[in-house]
C-alpha cells in the first residue's frame, strides 16, 4: 500500500514539473469544450433566404411577416425578375419562398393556393430542418386565419419535447465533449508517462525494485485517475456555468460511472503503454482508441443508428458509448439506474479488461530479449 | 512525372527533390499514411457520420382504438423515419419506455379521437418527443406534423369537413397556404454529401499538416540539416524540395479521393472539376504551409504531434465542415472566414453538387490563395530565421 501511494505521487509530481503535458492535461480539454461545444450544432438560425412574391397582396406581405418573425429565417433582398436558384449559387440564400401571383385571391376566394419553398439541397439536413419549420410557420399562418372563421384541423397535434424542450443543441454536445475530452487527455498522458519508462529504459529500475506488478500499475493508474477527476471537475463547473447542464435526476449512476471511467481511461492509457515502448507510436495508437472510436461510434455527433450496420457492432465494444450514454442521462434524461445499470457495468468490465491486459504484459517484470 | 520535372527544375532543385523522394519512399509508415489513411478515412468518416433521421422507434398508446385511429397509426408508421416498436396501455410505460431510451417518440391518442372526429369536431394527440439530440427531434417534429397534415386531408373531405363548416356557419370556408417544399440539388435529401464535401477538406489540411512537420521535423531528429545547409542549394531550394514531393503524393491521393467521392458516395458532378482541383491543391498548400510553420516550432515528432492538438480542434469546429456554418453562434461565425477548410468546403459543395462556377466562387478561390501564400511564406520566413 505504502508503495502503491508513493508510485502515484512519483506520478504526480513528474506531471506537475511537466508544463506541456499539465496545458494538455486542464487547459486544452477546457478550449476544447468551450470551441467545440458552442460550435456543434446542426440546427440553423438566421437563415438567409430570398422571395419571391409575384402577388404582392396584403396576404401575401402578411404571409412574408410570418416568415419575418421567425428566427430561423432571415429575408435577405433579392430583385423579383432575377431567377432565384442565382442566390443559391453564390451562397448569398439557402432557400427561396415562391409566392404565386393568384395567392391573396385564392385565400379570399376559400380556394386552397399553393407555396413552394425551394431549398438549397447541398446540405441536406439543413433543408430538411428548413422545409419542417416552413411548414410550422405556414401552419400558424393559416391558424391565425382560420381561427376567425371557426376552421381548424381535424387532428391536432400537442408536441411535448422532453428533455430538453427548447432544443438546445448546447446541452446535448456539452456533456458528449465533456466525455471526449476523458476519453483523450486522461489516457494520453497515461501512455506517453508508461512510454517513457519503456523508452528510456527507467522501467529496467522498476523491474529491480521491490515493486510489484500490481502495486506499479495501480500506482500510475490512480496517478491519471486523479488528472481525470481534476479534468472532470473543472470541465464540470464549466459545463454547470455555460452550457446550462444541469443534474436532471439520481446523480448516484454518473458518479459511480465517471470513478469507473476514470479508472478505464487510465488503465487504456496504461495498456497501449506498456504494450508500445515508443511515445509516438504510443500516441498514434492511443489517438485512435480515445479520438478516433469516440468521434465515430459513440454517438457524440450523429445518431448511432444511422452507422451501417457492419460497423455498427464495433460500438458494443467502445467504452466512451456507455459514458456518454450515462451522461447525457444524468444531465438531460434522469433515468436514474434502471436506465443506466448495465451501462456502468460495462464501463467497469472494459475497465477490468484493460488492467488486466496491461497486468499480463507487466507480470514478468521483465524485459523481452 | 521524372522527365516532366527534369526539364521544370534546376539540377539542384532536381537533386534535392530526388533526394526527398527516395527518403520517402523508404519510409513506409509515411508512405503508408500519405495514400492509405485518407481514403479510408474518408470512406469510413463519410458512411459513419449521418445526421439523417430515420427509424425512430416509435410508442403508440391508442385509447381510441378505432379504424380512424389505426389509419394514423398506419399513416405515422409508414414513412421511413418512424418505426412501430410497441403499443402500450398507460401513459406511465410509456413515459417509462420514452425515459429509458427504448423508444424515441410516443404518440398517444385520445378516447374520444373517433367520436370527435365523427362529430366533426377538431381532435388532438399528444405527440412525446425525446428532444436530447435538438436535430433529430427537430426533424422528427416535421415529419409528424406532415404525416398528421396529410391525414387530415385525406379525411376532411367526406365526414368532417361539412360538419366543421356547419358549426361556423355561412360561407365560411377559407383557402389555406399549402406549402410545398422542394429540395434542389439534392431531391433525395442525401445527407452524407454534405459531410464527404465538408471532410474532404479536412483530410486535405490534416494529412499536409502531418506530412509536412514529420518530413521537416525528422531532418532536425536526425540532425541531418545541417548537412543539407552545406550544400549549394539556398534556402528557397531546400523548402521548395521539401514541398514538392509531398504535394505531389498528396495531391494523387486527392485525386484518388475525388473518384471516391463521385463513384462510392455517389456526389453529384454538376460544376468544372478543374476548379475542384485547383482548389484542393491551393488548399494542400495550405496544409503543408501549417504543417511546416510547426515543424519550426517543435523540436521532435513527438511534440509536433502534441502540437497538432492545439491547431486541431478550432480548424475543426470553425470548419462547417461537419456541422452548418450558419448554425455556429453569431459571435463566431465570422472567424470561420479565416479558415481554409470553410473556403474550400464552400468551393466543393458549390462546385460539384449545385454547378456553381467561378463567377459566383472566385472570392473563396482567392481566399484559399490568400491563405496558401500567406502560410508558405510565414513557414519559410520562420525557417530561415530559425536557421540564422
Amino acid at each position: 500500500m505504502r508503495r502503491l501511494s508513493a508510485q502515484a505521487r512519483k506520478e504526480l509530481t513528474q506531471l506537475l514539473r511537466d508544463r506541456l503535458a499539465l496545458a494538455l492535461a486542464l487547459l486544452l480539454p477546457l478550449f476544447q469544450l468551450m470551441l467545440m461545444g458552442s460550435s456543434l450544432s446542426l440546427i440553423v438560425r438566421d437563415l438567409p433566404i430570398v422571395v419571391q412574391d409575384l402577388d404582392d397582396s396584403p396576404a401575401s406581405r402578411e404571409f412574408i411577416d410570418a416568415f419575418r418573425a421567425s428566427l430561423t429565417f432571415r429575408i435577405v433582398h433579392w430583385a423579383t425578375d432575377r431567377d432565384p436558384e442565382q442566390s443559391f449559387a453564390d451562397g448569398s440564400a439557402r432557400g427561396a419562398l415562391i409566392i404565386p401571383h393568384h395567392f391573396g385571391g385564392d385565400l379570399l376566394r376559400g380556394t386552397d393556393t399553393p407555396v413552394q419553398i425551394v431549398v438549397d439541397g447541398s446540405d441536406a439536413n439543413t433543408a430538411k430542418l428548413v422545409a419542417g419549420y416552413a411548414g410550422g410557420v405556414v401552419r400558424a399562418f393559416n391558424a391565425a386565419r382560420g381561427a376567425g372563421a371557426g376552421r381548424q384541423p381535424a387532428v391536432q397535434t400537442a408536441m411535448r419535447l422532453w428533455y430538453n424542450p427548447s432544443l438546445s443543441s448546447r446541452k446535448f454536445y456539452g456533456p458528449g465533449i465533456f466525455v471526449m475530452a476523458i476519453s483523450m487527455f486522461p489516457p494520453l498522458l497515461a501512455t506517453l508517462a508508461m512510454a517513457k519508462e519503456g523508452e528510456r529504459k527507467t522501467i529496467l529500475q522498476v523491474y529491480v525494485s521491490s515493486i510489484s506488478a500490481h502495486e506499479f500499475l495501480l500506482g500510475k493508474i490512480l496517478a491519471f485517475m486523479a488528472v481525470a477527476f481534476a479534468e472532470a471537475l473543472l470541465l464540470l463547473v464549466f459545463l454547470f456555468a455555460f452550457f446550462g447542464a444541469q443534474l436532471a435526476g439520481d446523480p448516484t449512476p454518473f458518479l459511480v460511472a465517471t470513478l469507473l471511467y476514470a479508472f478505464c481511461v487510465a488503465s487504456f492509457g496504461i495498456m497501449i503503454g506498456a504494450a508500445i515502448p515508443s511515445q509516438a507510436a504510443a500516441m498514434q495508437a492511443v489517438m485512435f482508441g480515445g479520438f478516433l472510436l469516440v468521434f465515430m461510434l459513440s454517438g457524440l455527433i450523429f445518431p448511432l443508428a444511422n452507422v451501417p450496420g457492419g460497423l455498427r457492432w464495433l460500438s458494443n465494444f467502445v467504452w466512451s458509448r456507455y459514458y456518454i450514454e450515462v451522461v447525457r442521462d444524468a444531465f438531460l434524461q434522469g433515468g436514474g439506474w434502471p436506465a443506466t445499470w448495465y451501462k456502468v457495468a460495462a464501463i467497469g468490465g472494459i475497465g477490468g479488461v484493460f488492467y488486466g491486459l496491461s497486468w499480463r504484459r507487466m507480470r514478468r517484470m521483465q524485459l523481452e530479449v | 512525372m521524372q522527365l516532366w520535372i527534369d526539364r521544370l527544375l534546376s539540377h539542384r532543385l532536381r537533386a534535392l527533390v530526388h533526394k526527398e523522394l527516395n527518403q520517402i519512399k523508404r519510409d513506409r509508415r509515411i508512405m503508408m499514411s500519405l495514400v492509405l489513411p485518407p481514403l479510408l478515412q474518408l470512406m469510413l468518416f463519410g458512411s459513419v457520420m449521418n445526421p439523417s433521421v430515420a427509424n425512430l422507434h416509435l410508442g403508440v398508446l391508442d385509447e381510441s382504438q378505432s379504424p380512424e385511429s389505426r389509419d394514423l397509426v398506419a399513416a405515422l408508421s409508414e414513412s421511413r423515419s418512424f418505426q412501430l416498436t410497441g403499443l402500450y396501455r398507460s401513459v406511465n410505460l410509456l413515459g417509462d419506455d420514452l425515459s429509458q431510451g427504448t423508444i424515441d417518440a410516443g404518440v398517444v391518442i385520445p378516447a374520444d379521437f373517433a367520436r370527435d372526429l365523427h362529430r366533426g369536431r377538431s381532435t388532438t394527440i399528444q405527440v412525446l418527443l425525446n428532444a436530447m439530440n435538438a436535430n433529430s427531434a427537430a426533424i422528427s417534429q416535421g415529419y409528424v406534423q406532415g404525416v398528421v397534415q396529410g391525414y387530415n386531408q385525406t379525411i376532411r373531405p367526406a365526414a368532417v369537413q361539412p360538419a366543421l363548416t356547419e358549426v361556423a356557419g355561412g360561407p365560411a370556408r377559407r383557402g389555406v397556404a399549402l406549402l410545398h417544399p422542394t429540395l434542389l440539388y439534392n431531391p433525395g435529401g442525401v445527407t452524407t454529401w454534405f459531410i464527404v464535401t465538408g471532410l474532404f477538406g479536412v483530410l486535405l489540411i490534416m494529412n499536409g499538416t502531418i506530412t509536412a512537420s514529420t518530413t521537416m521535423v525528422k531532418e532536425r531528429e536526425a540532425g541531418t540539416l545541417e548537412q543539407l545547409l552545406m550544400t549549394p542549394a539556398n534556402i528557397w531550394e531546400i523548402i521548395v524540395a521539401k514541398i514538392v514531393p509531398p504535394f505531389f503524393l498528396l495531391g494523387i491521393t486527392a485525386l484518388v479521393a475525388v473518384g471516391v467521392l463521385r463513384l462510392y458516395f455517389r456526389v453529384p458532378f454538376h460544376g468544372s472539376v478543374l476548379l475542384v482541383t485547383i482548389s484542393s491543391a491551393l488548399c494542400l498548400l495550405c496544409g503543408i504551409g501549417i504543417g511546416t510553420a510547426m515543424a519550426t516550432i517543435t523540436k521532435s515528432a513527438q511534440q509536433a504531434q502534441l502540437a497538432t492538438f492545439f491547431i486541431n480542434p478550432p480548424l475543426m469546429s470553425l470548419s462547417g465542415a461537419m456541422t452548418p456554418a450558419e448554425a455556429m453562434p453569431g459571435w463566431m461565425r465570422p472567424w470561420t472566414a479565416l479558415n481554409p477548410i470553410y473556403h474550400f468546403g464552400t468551393i466543393t459543395r458549390g462546385c460539384l453538387i449545385k454547378g456553381s462556377g467561378l463567377s459566383d466562387l472566385w472570392p473563396h478561390l482567392l481566399a484559399l490563395f490568400a491563405f496558401a501564400f500567406v502560410l508558405m511564406s510565414v513557414s519559410v520566413w520562420r525557417f530561415r530565421r530559425q536557421l540564422s
